[in-house]
């Protein structure tokens, strides 16, 4: 009992120490303790989230070795999930019903998000995934059922109580949705301001790191309309990242990305994940290769939940509307042509 | 307020039913647009409860409340210069020549100032701030909502109402009384330029009128059309713009029907606030 204590503890204080990517890279045998320590005297102020890339600028290991290892713990821990399928719900949807235009979005959804996992929702266009996202966050009511955060309903609660819960989300949205007569910085600045009382220069030190953590340091001072389409995301991840909730929620954040911008989008939602553990809901159309990245699925077909559970089981379902979606077949159940 | 208001927007009554005959289509189509005018005119009587009632509650934000004035006023000023002092100036050009047929050249000033206080200041104004200003809120706060920068907002657990729409109101009701009493000035030193100047009436003749004539209840009646029509072109502007749907021809339609019917809205308000003040 005394050593797992002590076994415990020292793991701890190292993960205070080295941050849960220094961990990581010891274990694989990537670099050791010392160049851990010595990458995080290099940096100002001995920022763990960022060690990954001190260790590369620092040329302790290359950035595919950072980003290799950050995949392969993913997909250990995804496969650790399938295995136990044991993981408490943060979000819950019990008989949802929406109406949007006299067309039924959601028809009776009953789904859980799992607490601390990557969660993706696929589905065709229309199929109610946008609509769940904006049900989950409190934007629409359902016309029946109830949507649980943790141990509340929050189809039950006023504006004032909704926005306490609102306090452990983040959305990133589809169009980065960035507010264009600010500048990035402020765009990232503008929820410490509104909801904290923190002052300048701890804000301005927040801002900065969440731009570096998103790969893109040195561009507080432009506009959204400057940006590319990929930073316009990596933007809306820092701002949506820099007020440090417990859930995020993405949008379709790969949506109109080139492949190699794409690839780097998912890489740093893995990145985000490994170093805050964060509750993610990702609605994607980048299938099968959100699968590789999410620990759980939930495939939404005409407003129902078709299926859910961890991402491998879904790839490998032999559902024909999932196999179809999957494969991106024209041929199947779903006639489009 | 806001669940309600979002409830309401969100259900928007439809009475279409294929089924029936095509006889009854007629009654049918007058009976959907009846329900749904007077849906609107609920829903934007309630959006603006929803904006007096967060006119009250803290957090006040002063510095945006400035930059909407700095917005909606001070980059009016322009305009309104403008438009006043042309409006003057054809007045006292159209008066002098109506007048001296009957030797009544003397009534110029007065009727020029009673003309631009009582309807031509506070309606021009009005009609002005709608193009220049109102038109852009409305752009403004569609182009956040179809691009979700409101969802992003109200996600944040910002009141998006508190932060986009009060100040708006504010500043508009601040505004367009100054606006309205410079647009006056302007008028009646244009149509003094023309009067004086140019067609050669004395200047005592002209302001000498002008002193008899108006009395401080012209002035009071210009102060409160305007203060009217500032509520009138920020409520249908900011309504308008904040429900924006169906991305950029939503928007566009937006932008018409606020102009529109904040023009229309000035012209019969003035009517009334006149009829009634008289």
């Amino acid at each position: 009992m005394t050593a797992t204590t002590t076994q415990t503890l020292s793991t701890t204080d190292k993960a205070i120490k080295l941050g849960q990517i220094g961990i990581l890279l010891v274990k694989a045998g990537l670099v050791t303790e010392q160049q851990v320590e010595e990458a995080l005297s290099h940096q100002l102020e001995s920022d763990t989230d960022l060690i990954g890339e001190a260790l590369v600028s620092l040329g302790y290991i290359t950035q595919h070795d950072l980003l290799d290892c950050l995949r392969r713990q993913l997909n250990q821990e995804r496969q650790e999930y399938q295995r136990s399928r044991e993981c408490a719900p943060i979000i819950r949807f019990e008989n949802v019903v929406k109406e949007l235009d006299g067309r039924r979005i959601l028809d009776n959804v009953n789904l859980e998000i799992p607490n601390q996992k990557i969660t993706a929702i696929i589905g065709l266009s229309g199929g109610g995934k946008s609509v769940s996202l904006k049900h989950m966050i409190g934007l629409m009511k359902p016309d029946s059922g109830s949507v649980w955060i943790g141990d509340q309903d929050i189809t039950t609660l006023n504006n004032a109580q909704l926005n306490k819960v609102r306090q452990q989300f983040s959305m990133l949205f589809q169009s980065g949705a960035l507010f264009d007569s600010m500048s990035v910085f402020d765009n990232i600045a503008f929820p410490l301001r509104e909801k904290t009382k923190m002052k300048e220069d701890q804000i301005r030190r927040r801002v900065e790191k969440a731009l570096r953590e998103v790969h893109l340091p040195n561009m507080g001072g432009k506009f959204p309309e400057e940006l590319s389409g990929g930073m316009v995301k990596r933007v809306a991840l820092a701002r949506a990242m820099v007020t440090q909730p417990s859930i995020i929620m993405l949008d379709e954040p790969t949506a109109g990305l080139d492949p190699i911008i794409e690839r780097s989008i998912h890489y740093l939602i893995c990145d985000t994940y490994m170093r805050t553990r964060y509750t993610m809901v990702v609605i994607s159309h980048a299938v099968p290769e959100i699968f590789n990245w999410a620990h759980h699925g939930i495939v939404l077909h005409e407003g129902k939940v078709l299926a859910a559970g961890p991402s491998i089981d879904i790839v490998n379902s032999k559902h024909p509307v999932i196999k179809q979606f999957i494969n991106g077949e024209l041929d199947g159940p779903v006639k489009v042509m | 307020m806001n669940k309600l208001l979002g409830t309401l927007m969100a259900a928007t009554p439809s009475a279409s039913n294929p089924q029936q005959s095509s006889l009854l289509e007629p009654i049918r189509a007058l009976g959907e647009y009846c329900l749904n005018t007077v849906h609107q005119m609920g829903c934007m009587f309630i959006f603006l409860l929803a904006a007096i009632k967060q006119m009250v509650l803290p957090p006040f934000r002063p510095r945006t409340l400035m930059a909407q004035i700095h917005f909606i006023g001070i980059r009016s000023l322009f305009v309104i210069i403008l438009t006043g002092a042309f409006v003057g100036m054809v007045l006292a050009l159209q008066g002098y020549y109506t007048l001296s047929r009957f030797g009544s050249e003397a009534m110029l000033g007065p009727a020029v100032a009673a003309s631009i206080i009582r309807e031509l200041g506070p309606v021009l104004s009005g009609i002005m701030v709608t193009g220049r200003a109102g038109s852009a809120l409305t752009t403004k706060l569609g182009m956040m909502r179809v691009t979700e920068q409101i969802d992003a907002l109200e996600t944040m657990g910002i009141n998006s109402m508190k932060l986009l729409v009060t100040p708006a109101i504010e500043a508009t009701l601040i505004s367009l009384p100054l606006l309205n009493v410079i647009f006056c000035v302007v008028g009646i030193y244009g149509g003094y330029l023309v009067a004086v100047q140019l067609l050669g009436l004395s200047q005592g003749t002209y302001f000498g009128g002008i002193e008899t004539a108006i009395v401080a209840k012209d002035i009071t009646v210009s102060l409160i059309k305007s203060v009217c029509f500032g509520l009138i072109i920020a409520w249908i502007c900011t309504f308008k713009g904040y429900f924006t749907q169906r991305g950029a021809e939503g928007l566009g339609s937006a932008m018409t029907s606020a102009v529109v019917l904040c023009s229309v809205l000035i012209l019969v308000s003035d009517y009334f606030i006149t009829a009634l003040m008289l």
